[in-house]
């Protein structure tokens, strides 16, 4: 019997469903470390700011730029197991069914990865050579920012993802809490605002702005912590 | 249930409040009775969240929820009233 | 000996009251979390746009001006009537009257696609007119607010569209009403935004 059980449990591989998520409870501390304590990226850099003084702040601050880079690319691969192990549990809603939102989860999650690394790459550039042509380093600054506030497309292809699959939970036991799906589209709701700031130069919907930064930003630490807390009982509940 | 049945109800009445609301915003909006801009601007807020309130209650049924709910409404409704119309105020000094 | 009963439940002659209707909240506990988590944020756009109004209050007054009050209106009127259809489609659904409801919730629709025909021309008139979501600030609230309502409109309308189908087939069981409601509460809140969007962008002078 209780060689059946142990069979069973590491069938389930709770031991490492749980390091997954840990994985993803670290993302977002290892990305607010390099950002702020390291890069001295937080608050974001002004859009309006000139040249002069985008350059001179990679030039003051470029060891912990470039260190705080590397921690923010540290991040992006954390996200990876995150995001898998939330795609075990979905495969366990879907189980019986073609398990598509799973999948299309695991992959938007997955290609929003890069989404941390690329503006890190961008922004090691910058911190390269900081003593180039201050435009130049202007215009990879920008580059920079864009890639790391503005694509909120991937993430609401995978919250979406999410909150359908747990609204049509057909389960005896439904993996997830019900509401749990309405937080995903709410949160979903919170990214959209970010996409637009590309208009935008000042104001609450520019890259530093209330409503295109500040707010996602807060979201999308919390979503972290939410949905570990509940993937962590769901691969629980699973093993028991 | 027959289709006057369906329309003699509290929720047509709301409609008609609501409808007559719009009408004595917009009214007041182009200065019915009250000179000042200032007391126009509260005087459409406060008829914009009586509408929001009749919503709320009525529409989607709060009226009849579990009393937290229709505390955290009511509560929603004048917070958000008082904090508007504290900004709009505190904009013409 | 006679049960101990409640105060409430008898008058002082000790008899019994009628019973009240038990208190119920339409629709399921998530989409109330929704519902509370979208007002947050619309709560917080709409405190931004008096703050920074504030800052600029000639700017957003004459900018204001060029804004057509006529079509807001008509606006407000579809969205009423909106929700005025789609609270009776529920009740139609709760009173065995589940026939009538593909019909409240299509007119319902049809409402909205009214007030989507309205926004393309009030915006066509404002491109062409040169007012884009960059003119000023006040426009960049006026484009960026309506436009995310205006996509709540159509993630409510294809919720709309989904309760026709839905509720075509007739009886209704529990747990179809409460999803009934679930959707019909989404609509509510698309129909209250608006009221508030009107008041502080087309209305306040």
């Amino acid at each position: 019997m209780d060689r059946a059980r142990g069979a069973e449990r590491d069938y389930v591989n709770t031991r490492h469903q749980i390091l997954c998520v840990w994985s993803g409870v670290l993302c977002p501390i290892v990305m607010f470390t390099g950002l702020w304590p390291m890069a001295g990226f937080f608050p974001p850099h002004h859009p309006t700011a000139s040249a002069a003084d985008i350059a001179a702040i990679y030039q003051q601050g470029t060891s912990g730029i470039r260190l705080g880079m590397i921690f923010i690319m540290l991040a992006g691969a954390l996200n990876v197991p995150f995001v898998a192990a939330i795609a075990a549990q979905m495969l366990r809603i879907e189980s019986g069914r073609t398990p598509v939102l799973s999948m299309t989860q695991l992959g938007a999650g997955a290609a929003g990865a890069l989404l941390f690394i690329i503006p890190a790459l961008i922004w090691t550039a910058a911190a390269f050579r900081p003593d180039r042509p201050a435009d130049i380093t202007l215009a990879l600054n920008d580059i920079g920012w864009i890639s790391f506030v503005m694509p909120f497309t991937l993430a609401v292809v995978q919250n979406c993802a999410i909150g359908l699959a747990i609204v049509s939970d057909r389960n005896a036991q439904p993996v997830f809490p019900r509401w749990l799906g309405f937080f995903n589209f709410w949160v979903v709701l919170l990214f959209l605002p970010g996409g637009l700031l590309t208009f935008f130069k000042t104001g609450p919907f520019a890259w530093n702005g209330l409503l295109a930064f500040w707010v996602p930003a807060t979201v999308f630490g919390a979503w972290y912590f939410v949905m570990a807390a509940f993937v962590i009982k769901a691969a629980r509940q699973q093993a028991a | 249930m027959s289709l006057w049945r369906l329309v003699r109800a509290r929720t047509s009445v709301v409609w008609l409040l609501l409808v007559a609301a719009t009408a004595l915003s917009w009214k007041l909006s182009h200065g019915l009775g009250l000179a000042e801009p200032r007391d126009a601007g509260c005087a459409v807020l406060v008829v914009a969240f009586i509408k929001v309130r009749l919503v709320i209650m009525d529409f989607m049924e709060i009226r009849g929820a579990p009393l937290a709910m229709r505390l955290a409404g009511e509560t929603w409704v004048l917070l958000m009233a008082a904090a508007l119309i504290a900004l709009y105020l505190g904009a013409l000094q | 000996m006679r049960p101990i009963s409640s105060a409430l439940d008898t008058t002082a002659r000790g008899v019994p009251l009628p019973d009240r209707p038990p208190r119920h909240l339409p629709g399921e506990a998530g989409i109330w979390l929704f519902i509370c988590g979208d007002l947050l944020v619309f709560s917080l756009f709409f405190v931004t746009f008096l703050y920074y109004r504030g800052q600029e209050l000639a700017l957003f007054r004459a900018a204001r001006l060029h804004l057509d009050q006529g079509l807001g209106a008509l606006n407000t009127l579809f969205m009423l009537s909106s929700s005025w259809f789609v609270a009776s489609g529920v009740r139609a659904v709760r009173g065995g009257a589940a026939r009538m409801a593909p019909y409240c919730f299509a007119l319902a629709w049809a409402c909205g696609c009214g007030f989507g025909v309205v926004k393309f021309f009030e915006y066509r008139a404002k491109i062409r007119a040169g007012i884009t979501l960059n003119t000023n600030d006040f426009y960049m609230y006026y484009y960026m607010f309506t436009g995310i309502h205006f996509m709540h409109v159509l993630i409510g309308m294809g919720v709309l569209a989904f309760l026709t189908r839905y509720t075509w087939r007739g009886a209704c069981d529990a747990r179809k009403i409460r999803n009934i409601e679930s959707g019909a509460s989404f609509w509510h809140v698309v129909d209250l935004l608006w009221i508030v969007l009107f008041a502080l962008l087309y209305l306040i002078p």
